[in-house]
């Protein structure tokens, strides 16, 4: 929110035009908070926030003032998951249903797979896939997510088993393919930034968080 | 003569007959009676002759009438051929100026409405005895019956109405007309025939005129009944014009439709009537749907703006690339049943993952079972669709990606596949384009590096020449011979904005591009020559689209919006305002269904609309 003391705004539209390189994507000057008309205003804000310092995962999440706190958990929630992705596609190239037969993280659990009519022991990319590939239709469901303005409260408390849910795939990764966790967490922060998130906002227990987060953890109870 | 008898003394009574007998001799009372037979017999003929001109003149009247039928009709076929004309020219000026011409239509509005209520009256006029007003009553049952059958909107009521009145007023005028005439030979008729023969003359004109009112009054209400019947469905091309014009004028008759029916004046049983009609008006406006796009499908799932997207060949299957670095794949035919809205969700049956950039670019081959997207990543994945109904729960198949083709070194923003041959053309913010032969094993085999960023490339359609016309950043437009890699011929484009879409007509040898500077431009591709350029949008077009028979043209851009173009006469058909803009983005991508009938609009608020 700082660079919004950069006065004026641009002429030239935030668009990445045709041709626009993969340096440039995105590479407006930002646009501060209160002068975002659009709907998706909040969504703009977390990635512009995210674009310019992923690290910084407290500034990412400080909502802005008189910000609905349901509207603000759903938009980061989204943005988890489609950041998620990213991890999905590295785990595709080796967690198998070879190498993997169930979602395990520690021996002390295996996940069910809760996409199926019956919940079914899914191998762990599966399981990934389609925990993932659920979580975006119901986060896009037009029943329980009309509007990205304002939320129901009913559908606010479905962003818990979300988080559960997802971040299973967080640990999965941390436990059993440590090197591609690694890498994707050095780029993204993104273990730490969810962590931190449902901590903050009571999404998920205590004892669910698995995956060690040195300091991190402590940091955000102090 | 008895009285005269009875006066008579009655000595004198045997007496005075035969005295008076010399009087009432036989021959004196055959002559008498000869000559009164005589008189009769002349009066008798006299009648006869007077009756036959009589009867020439009913039959010379009755001709007339037939003639002016004759007119009347040919004058509707003339009204009702200019109020099309008319109609169809409001309608243009309609789409012109929008809601432009609102105003004047409701000024139009009442004076139709007094002119109807004087036309009850001249009607009523006349007919004040029971009979005529009955015949009008159930007249008008009928008319109504009528128009319930057929679903006559008010305006050709109303312009029915002042066409009869238009009518009646003719009538009227040709009855009192006629009675001059007819005074001419009666009165010649008189002058020969007397005095007494000139009453009976007048008062069998009086007849007559009465007779020709009441005629007047039963032929409107057969105009009615020939309204009618003509209206009826099916029966002959004006009516369909009706419909048309009715269809046409959709705008104008929708805000003309509340004034009529909160006029008070519009009694009479005519308010009866145009309530009735405004239930009827919705029937033609829905069997207008079918030619204009509507939304229909709404498909969300993605989290992030969706950059391209791309329909199967035959199936009404879609594939979507979106910037949250994924693709989905959606079957139209399995919707999920939403609440109250009329647009029907789907949710996607796969996810493609692969990428790790947000997708920019989509083409699928021309059987439909591979396509090719290209990413921020600067990769190409080439992926084998699955089943359009496999269940999106299914087990990972790492074989859907088949192949990834590495080469480009920046953003992967324009794809291109060949309708025949297996070729892929590739261009990128590295500028460079590259020709890559997409067989069973995909591999590059050519790349022609430019000074600009090319942002769009396209196989030339309509020859088979093995061309390609290249866009790029700086408005520049080539066309390339991707044998050689030499610029065949550079399109006139100075002074334009950014080239953010270009396609070849598949069979005219144009190509139409979309430009920053919110221009669409269509190019001659043998010459370079700018055919046309038009403002397109409000803000900069980003997409472009032209239907499989090369007959219209779709567009989209950042203002929101979607626009269907007439590639005739370059004129926007339909506008639809589809997706919210995000930061200054709105609309990515548009594309016509390679044969059945479906638009989609890909949005910035990640958001896919489908339109039938």
């Amino acid at each position: 929110m700082a660079a919004a003391d950069t006065a004026p705004p641009p002429a030239e539209p935030r668009r990445n035009r045709p041709g626009t390189k993969a340096t440039d994507f995105c590479g407006w000057p930002d646009e501060p908070f209160e002068e975002m008309d659009s709907t998706l205003a909040v969504q703009q804000l977390i990635q512009q926030t995210i674009r310019k310092e992923p690290a910084n995962v407290d500034a990412i999440l400080k909502p802005p003032d008189c910000q609905d706190e349901g509207v603000w958990k759903y938009e980061h929630l989204r943005q988890f998951c489609m950041e998620l992705n990213g991890l999905a596609v590295r785990l595709q190239a080796e967690c198998t249903a070879g190498t993997c037969m169930q979602m395990t993280a520690t021996e002390q659990w295996i996940f069910l797979c809760a996409a199926h009519k019956t919940p079914r022991e899914c191998p762990a990319i599966d399981y990934t896939r389609h925990t993932l590939d659920g979580a975006a239709c119901l986060l896009n469901s037009n029943k329980y997510f009309p509007s990205r303005v304002s939320i129901k409260e009913s559908s606010v408390a479905k962003l818990g088993s979300i988080c559960r849910r997802v971040y299973r795939i967080f640990s999965h990764a941390f436990y059993h393919h440590r090197s591609v966790f690694d890498l994707f967490e050095n780029q993204t922060h993104l273990c730490r930034r969810f962590t931190v998130f449902v901590t903050k906002y009571d999404l998920m227990s205590k004892e669910n968080l698995i995956v060690p987060m040195p300091g991190q953890t402590d940091e955000s109870t102090a | 003569m008895e009285d005269e008898a009875k006066q008579l003394p009655p000595g004198l009574t045997q007496e005075e007959c035969p005295q008076s007998r010399p009087q009432y001799s036989i021959p004196g009372i055959l002559h008498f009676i000869q000559h009164e037979w005589g008189r009769f017999e002349l009066e008798r003929a006299q009648w006869e002759v007077e009756r036959t001109e009589l009867q020439t003149r009913i039959a010379f009247l009755q001709g007339e009438r037939k003639g002016q039928e004759c007119l009347k009709n040919d004058l509707v076929r003339r009204i009702k051929m200019l109020e099309y004309a008319l109609r169809q020219e409001r309608a243009k000026y309609e789409k012109l100026r929008k809601g432009g011409t609102e105003a004047t239509e409701e000024e139009e509005k009442p004076p139709q409405f007094e002119a109807d209520e004087m036309n009850f009256g001249v009607f009523q006029g006349p007919g004040n005895a029971p009979g005529p007003v009955l015949t009008w009553k159930q007249g008008r049952e009928l008319l109504r019956q009528y128009l319930q059958e057929i679903g006559f909107t008010d305006t050709m009521i109303d312009v029915r109405s002042t066409r009869i009145q238009t009518l009646l007023g003719l009538q009227t005028s040709h009855s009192s007309t006629d009675g001059h005439p007819a005074a001419t030979p009666a009165a010649a008729v008189g002058a020969v025939n007397g005095k007494a023969n000139l009453d009976t003359q007048k008062r069998v004109a009086k007849k007559e005129r009465v007779d020709v009112l009441r005629d007047a009054e039963a032929s409107v209400l057969a105009t009615f009944d020939f309204l009618a019947a003509e209206g009826a469905p099916g029966s002959d091309g004006a009516d369909e014009e009706d419909e048309d014009d009715v269809v046409m004028g959709t705008p104008g008759v929708d805000e003309m439709q509340p004034p009529c029916t909160q006029d008070p004046e519009g009694t009479l049983g005519l308010g009866e009537l145009a309530g009735l009609t405004v239930n009827n008006e919705f029937e033609p406006q829905s069997k207008d749907l079918p030619k204009k796009w509507n939304a229909k499908y709404t498909l969300r799932s993605h989290f992030d703006g969706v950059r391209a997207l791309v329909f199967h060949p035959v199936e009404a299957v879609l594939l979507t690339g979106s910037e949250d670095n994924t693709l989905k794949l959606w079957n139209l035919k399995k919707t999920v049943p939403a609440k109250k809205t009329a647009a029907l969700d789907v949710e996607p049956l796969y996810t493609f993952r692969g990428h790790t950039g947000p997708v920019l670019s989509l083409v699928m081959n021309p059987s439909g079972e591979r396509c090719y997207s290209g990413s921020l990543d600067s990769t190409i994945c080439v992926w084998n669709l699955p089943n359009c109904n496999v269940d999106p729960y299914d087990s990972y198949d790492p074989g859907v990606l088949a192949h990834t083709l590495t080469g480009h070194t920046d953003a992967v923003w324009g794809l291109a596949m060949h309708a025949s041959r297996p070729q892929l053309l590739s261009c990128s913010a590295d500028s460079t384009v590259r020709l890559w032969s997409v067989g069973d094993q995909p591999a590059l085999s050519e790349t022609f590096k430019f000074d600009a960023v090319p942002t769009t490339v396209d196989f030339i359609r309509s020859t088979n020449s093995h061309q390609a016309v290249v866009g790029y950043s700086n408005s520049d437009l080539v066309a390339l011979d991707l044998e050689t890699g030499k610029p065949v011929t550079r399109y006139e484009t100075t002074g334009c904005g950014q080239i953010n879409r270009l396609v070849s007509h598949p069979t005219l040898g144009i190509t139409v591009t979309g430009h920053e500077d919110r221009c669409i431009r269509f190019f001659d591709d043998a010459t370079g020559k700018q055919i046309h350029s038009m403002v397109a949008h409000l803000d900069a077009v980003t997409s472009i689209s032209i239907d499989p028979h090369g007959l219209y043209l779709l567009s989209a851009s950042h203002d929101c919006s979607i626009r269907l173009w007439h590639l005739d006469n370059k004129t926007c058909v339909q506008e639809v305002t589809s997706h919210r803009k995000k930061f200054d983005e709105a609309v990515n991508d548009v594309a016509f269904h390679p044969c059945k009938p479906y638009i989609a609009s890909a949005g910035a608020d990640s958001i896919v609309k489908v339109f039938v």
